[in-house]
């Protein structure tokens, strides 16, 4: 093929590397840009003030919403997905129905969180009766991010080197055994940094809280079954009713800056570690 | 024999809590289908997917989905239009030509930009994005389907470079190194050797972004325009199923038919998105998931 081509594709895939990592920096730096001045320590400290509700004051309230249905999704979720990982890797034999539920958490984790929002809103606020409450919202973000980490858990454990696990086996060492003493304490560090994402990601979810949780202006004392304030939730507020662009801005630059934090939390673990995963 | 029974215990746990959580799905199938029972025994499947008059609480009640359809069809293949050819440029890219240093630096930025949440998208798509067609073409409404398959495109881009990335990577190398070593350049290998070899693996992950595309809320609810009518074309202003669904479900009082109609529009919604899973699952046959 001729030289003309074969230079143009080239400057095509490097082009569209550096397009993909310039976009990511241009989108955070305008975040800074527009968002930087209104995000003070006032605005984190204080609660919505001034008529409508949110063009002064801050946002404690929506950070503390998010703090605490974090805190219930990662309650309901942790333990479950923890089994379930530990499942499939280290006891499941390869059959038919192991087959069966890797498909169906795979298309649970495929699931559009809107679904998911709707199916607790059926189940927990309405048949349940628990009405839009912190505590079906935070259901509602668990059940989201329970396949994510069923599926991260499970590749952190299967990474892990099958010599062990032969070396194991041949030595007639105990499942349970190879599990605390070999497995987890070489895979851990990526099952926090999965656990970490996960964070992130329910963080951030809008469309599941905005049907079982949300309110838009609510003291969020940390009540199981009284509304809540979020942070996603209030930036869509707070620029979908025109009430403060400057204050949405700085909203979605906060919600940015936890996500990159968590990110390279996640991401100093599995470096620093003595067994990366990759 | 104590460790031995504690062994069995652990097992016997774990295989019951893995179970009873693999069920989750068809729990959420079952509400679906449970909570819309009445719908569809008013009106036909059919009717209920092509009709285009959405009135559930005012008489004439009629119950047709087919402009809301119609509109996420629309941003989620026009987002995948978008996305595609620079995803793949850059799948390609990562897995045979960036230099080391790039590509530590370019799969941080990946996984961020998974992570950037939904409503931060749908923000700054309205804010910048829709601003930028009201001025550039002297419009009142800048919002429109392609603006939000514009968003959702940098939505779904980073799920569809990582796998398409992982596919050429599990191409075998003998194959490139006989390519090479007849002397073809090594774009030409690229293209015409390990791209179509990676085939299976790049459309599964296509299939998966059009999943995630079709199901965003946020974004589309926030730029697509919100408005219940059939979307003529790419330009045009819609309303999105999951959209629909997040507006109205607030106000519809509890099994009402306006209630149990957008139950409906769940299990259509849940059932294209699952059916397009289970079909990449059985297409690729490997177990490769985004990492968000």
């Amino acid at each position: 093929m001729n030289k003309v081509i074969d230079s143009f594709l080239i400057i095509i895939f490097w082009g569209s590397g550096l397009f993909l990592l310039l976009s990511l920096i241009s989108l955070i730096a305008y975040l800074i840009v527009q968002g930087g001045s209104a995000l003070s320590l006032d605005f984190l400290r204080l609660s919505p003030a001034g008529s409508p509700l949110g063009t002064e004051g801050g946002i404690l309230p929506a950070i503390r919403g998010t703090l605490h249905l974090i805190l219930i999704a990662l309650t309901v979720a942790i333990i479950p997905a923890l089994f379930t990982g530990i499942y499939l890797t280290e006891y499941a034999q390869p059959s038919f129905l192991l087959n069966t539920m890797e498909v169906l958490i795979q298309s649970m984790a495929g699931v559009p969180s809107i679904i998911t929002g709707l199916f607790v809103y059926a189940w927990g606020v309405v048949q349940l009766g628990w009405g839009i409450s912190l505590l079906a919202g935070g259901i509602a973000l668990g059940i989201m991010i329970f396949p994510v980490m069923v599926i991260s858990i499970r590749d952190c454990l299967r990474a892990v080197d099958s010599d062990y696990r032969l070396a194991g086996a041949a030595l007639g060492v105990s499942p349970a055994y190879m599990l605390w003493r070999i497995i987890l304490p070489q895979s851990w560090r990526a099952i926090i940094s999965s656990i970490l994402l996960a964070m992130g990601y329910a963080a951030g979810a809008t469309a599941p809280i905005m049907v079982t949780a949300a309110a838009i202006s609510s003291p969020t004392s940390g009540n199981l079954l009284e509304p809540v304030m979020a942070l996603p939730y209030h930036l869509y507020i707070l620029f979908n009713e025109h009430i403060s662009l400057d204050n949405a801005y700085a909203t979605a630059l906060l919600l940015v800056i936890m996500l990159l934090i968590l990110n390279s939390a996640a991401l100093a673990l599995t470096h620093n570690g003595t067994k990366s995963r990759r | 024999m104590n460790n031995n029974v504690g062994n069995t215990f652990f097992k016997i746990i774990s295989a019951v809590i893995a179970f009873t959580c693999s069920l989750l799905l068809i729990a959420v199938l079952f509400f679906m289908l449970r909570e819309s029972l009445p719908v569809w025994q008013m009106t036909r499947p059919l009717a209920f997917l092509s009709g285009t008059d959405w009135s559930p609480i005012y008489p004439p009640i009629q119950l047709g989905i087919g402009s809301m359809l119609a509109s996420t069809l629309w941003v989620a293949f026009g987002a995948l239009i978008i996305a595609i050819p620079l995803a793949l440029a850059c799948a390609i890219f990562l897995a045979e030509y960036a230099p080391q240093w790039l590509a530590q630096l370019l799969r941080p930025a990946l996984t961020v930009l998974t992570g950037i949440p939904s409503v931060v998208y749908g923000f700054l798509g309205a804010a910048v994005l829709v601003k930028f067609f009201e001025i550039k073409f002297q419009v009142s409404s800048g919002e429109s389907l392609f603006a939000a398959s514009i968003v959702l495109a940098f939505m779904v881009l980073p799920y569809i470079v990582v796998n398409s990335e992982s596919a050429i990577r599990a191409v075998p190398p003998e194959y490139k190194l006989s390519a090479l070593a007849v002397g073809v350049s090594k774009p030409y290998v690229t293209m015409k050797v390990i791209v179509p070899l990676a085939k299976k693996g790049v459309l599964g992950s296509i299939a998966l972004a059009f999943g995630r595309a079709a199901g965003e809320t946020m974004a589309v609810l926030m730029i697509a325009g919100n408005v219940l009518r059939f979307p003529e074309s790419w330009f045009s202003r819609g309303e999105p199923l999951s959209a629909l669904i997040a507006l109205e479900i607030g106000s519809a009082v509890p099994h009402s038919l306006h209630y149990q109609a957008l139950f409906a529009v769940g299990l259509v919604l849940i059932l294209v998105v699952t059916i397009i899973n289970i079909l990449i699952n059985y297409l690729v046959n490997n177990n490769e998931m985004p990492r968000y």
